[in-house]
């Protein structure tokens, strides 16, 4: 072993992660980055959105 | 938009006006308070407990695991005099070598989410990537609670039920 | 110009008896606002807020965040 991360992908936007941001597994078979993870919980509101801001 | 308004209104002879820049986003993610539809239903800072054990990073394992237990809790957050989350012993890491000083035992940095999120959004997330418990805390990093999965998927189901319920109700 | 303020400068300034503005869309504010805001939505502050405002009073404007 090498000891590299192993990136997998965010199953939303298909960004390249070492881990999910929700639950911090590098295994996650429905891992999010850390964007979406805000954006899915309302933490976050997806630009550019409809009222502009 | 609240810098257009806050124009406009000076366009109009109001003489102090001011622009809440960091806007609603800001002072839910603060916990403090808000009125509307959401308000009234529970969210992750009402259901999170208060009274999750913490302690300090120049802890010692033992006694913290020893804490926990003591308290009813299989979890423990790492804070600083401050309260700012600095990590977070679960039950795999509260299981380790009782001498390990806490910093090397804890998970650092972990995933934190905010007191505003619908309850029913964190008991579905947590249920989902199969997560015992998640620290809540303030936008400054602060700690609100620990939001315990057994308690969100309990408080999203009565949610669930009254909702049935005035439908049921409100049918002619 | 419009002065920029964080939210203990809103707490203190409301406890004055400043007037507080939600400008997003009615169903946002609905949803949530800050306790004792009103909703004039961006696009009709101007049919809108000159009647529903007093002048002499300061007012604090904010929508979701600095985005």
């Amino acid at each position: 072993m090498n000891g590299e991360t192993v990136m997998i992908r965010c199953s939303t936007c298909d960004d390249q992660i070492d881990r999910c941001e929700f639950c911090e597994r590098p295994d996650c078979a429905t891992a999010l980055c850390y964007g979406c993870v805000i954006e899915a919980l309302g933490q976050a509101i997806r630009q550019p959105h409809d009222h502009g801001g | 938009m609240s810098p257009r308004a806050a124009w406009r209104l000076e366009s109009f002879g109001f003489t102090r006006v001011y622009d809440y820049v960091a806007g609603k986003l800001d002072w839910m993610a603060a916990g403090l308070p808000t009125e509307g539809t959401n308000a009234e239903r529970p969210r992750a800072g009402d259901v999170a407990r208060r009274d999750v054990p913490t302690c300090s990073l120049d802890e010692r394992l033992g006694e913290v695991r020893e804490r926990a237990e003591a308290a009813g809790f299989d979890a423990c957050v790492v804070v600083n005099d401050e309260r700012v989350v600095l990590g977070l012993l679960r039950k795999k890491e509260l299981e380790a070598d009782a001498s390990l000083p806490i910093e090397a035992a804890m998970r650092p940095g972990p995933s934190t989410f905010r007191p505003f999120v619908p309850i029913e959004e964190m008991a579905r997330f947590l249920t989902h990537h199969d997560l015992a418990n998640a620290p809540i805390t303030t936008s400054d990093g602060r700690l609100v609670g620990l939001l315990r999965r057994d308690d969100a998927v309990r408080a999203a189901e009565r949610l669930d039920a009254e909702g049935a319920d005035r439908r049921e109700n409100e049918e002619p | 110009m419009p002065q920029e303020i964080d939210r203990e400068e809103v707490r203190r300034l409301v406890d004055e008896g400043a007037q507080l503005v939600e400008v997003l869309p009615a169903n946002e504010y609905a949803e949530d606002h800050l306790p004792g805001a009103l909703n004039f939505p961006l696009r009709r502050i101007e049919a809108e807020a000159r009647d529903g405002l007093d002048p002499r009073r300061p007012v604090i404007v904010y929508c979701w965040d600095s985005a």
